[in-house]
């Protein structure tokens, strides 16, 4: 076997495969690297406005007048105006009015729960409104069929039949 | 002419000829079909819609199953990685099916993200918000970008494999991040709604089946893509083989 001559020879066509340039490979990583930097500084800027409940505007720290912050609330059931840049959010019995400076969402709706970014502003009174920029719809973990209550009344009607017969 | 010399030919790959099918992944691939068709059925036409959401709520039966298959994808990624770095059960055939599992996680946390894009655009109002749900989960797809990147950097098979798993050993524990993501921070993306009973009925069986015939592809595709990878690597070590079976040839003559 000693004289098996191992020197490299220039062409063997079914290895190079495993020859070729990882170039291709390396840009991926590359990228990899600059997309993986502008995620965290994208979700660590994002962080800075404080996410704060209707009731903790003014009580939990960051969620603090004339500062711009998101809130969490829900729409007051007849409260949204027919220009839908107008109503009301509420939280665990706190309500604040909102003025929306761009169009919303066709999704908004009455009766679900938003998160709005802006500023919160107090008046002279010391009443405070919410300057709205941007309205995003949050739709809980909760999911129930549309006609679950008649399906529910159908139901028992017919256990009540039964019980009848 | 034959090219490998049994004498010779690597240990490492496996057998000559191998198919990448089998009778097996045969009935497997067909029960996926059938499992995909009835989410179909169920998920577009038989399941109720709901009452805020509506209609909307039909993308859900193919978001959750993908991110469940791309979580199963990267755990057995993960886990085939461990098996590979721990000696008593080191082979490259644990290589082989973390590389497939990965490419497969790849492909379906993609379809994750896209899905739930389009689902925020109707649901929410917007494509992308950098809340930490979405912010990790893309994050987490990118690692597995990278860990896809790692593998074809070059070498031997046993280089490949090496530092793959490590990187795949270390990008496991983002898993649990992302998941836990809902819990740890305040998102704008909903918390968990199977394991807190917030759903039921037709929706909760959509859902099921939905995991289900998710999970039934994904040892589909693993199987032949990890029968694929081996049939590349034999390719690879058939050059070798053939350099030296020739070099043999000109000593001898």
């Amino acid at each position: 076997m000693s004289d098996i001559d191992l020197s490299p020879r220039e062409v063997v066509p079914t290895a190079a495969r495993g020859k070729k340039k990882p170039w291709f490979a390396y840009g991926v990583l590359a990228l990899v690297l600059a997309l993986g930097s502008v995620f965290v500084v994208k979700f660590l800027t994002s962080a800075i406005d404080y996410y704060c409940n209707v009731d903790e505007v003014g009580v939990k720290d960051g969620c603090d007048v004339n500062r711009n912050i998101r809130i969490q609330g829900v729409v007051e059931n007849g409260t949204l105006d027919s220009t839908r840049q107008r109503f009301v959010v509420t939280f665990n019995g706190v309500s604040m009015p909102v003025q929306m400076s761009s169009n919303p969402t066709a999704a908004l709706e009455e009766c679900i729960p938003v998160v709005i970014t802006g500023k919160v502003l107090e008046d002279a009174d010391g009443q405070r409104s919410f300057a709205g920029k941007e309205v995003l719809v949050k739709h809980d973990n909760q999911y129930d069929a549309e006609n679950k209550e008649r399906v529910a009344t159908a139901d028992a009607e017919a256990d009540a039949c039964s019980q009848r017969g | 002419m034959t090219l490998l010399d049994p004498a010779t030919s690597s240990a490492t790959t496996g057998s000559d000829r191998r198919p990448t099918s089998t009778r097996f992944t045969r009935v497997l691939g067909f029960l996926t079909l059938a499992g995909i068709g009835w989410l179909v059925l169920f998920g577009l036409f038989l399941s109720p819609n709901d009452a805020t959401q509506r209609n909307r709520v039909r993308i859900l039966y193919i978001h959750v199953p993908s991110a469940w298959l791309a979580y199963l994808a990267f755990g057995v990624t993960g886990l085939s990685s461990l098996a590979y770095l721990w000696k008593r059960t080191r082979s490259l055939e644990w290589d082989r099916i973390a590389g497939a599992s990965a490419e497969v996680g790849v492909l379906f946390m993609g379809i994750t993200l896209v899905s739930g894009s389009l689902w925020g655009k109707i649901s929410w109002g917007t494509y992308w918000e950098w809340d930490s749900r979405l912010t990790t989960t893309a994050f987490l797809f990118i690692t597995y970008v990278g860990y896809l990147a790692v593998r074809d950097l070059g070498g031997t098979h046993q280089q490949r494999a090496r530092r793959s798993a490590v990187l795949a050993v270390l990008a496991m524990i983002e898993v649990p991040l992302v998941h836990f993501s809902v819990k740890w921070w305040r998102p704008l993306h909903q918390q968990e709604s199977v394991a807190e009973g917030e759903m039921e009925g037709l929706m909760l069986f959509s859902l099921l089946l939905g995991i289900i015939a998710f999970t039934l592809l994904y040892v589909w595709l693993v199987m032949h893509r990890q029968r694929v990878l081996a049939l590349n690597d034999l390719v690879d070590d058939r050059g070798l083989d053939v350099a030296l079976a020739d070099r043999r040839k000109e000593a001898e003559g």
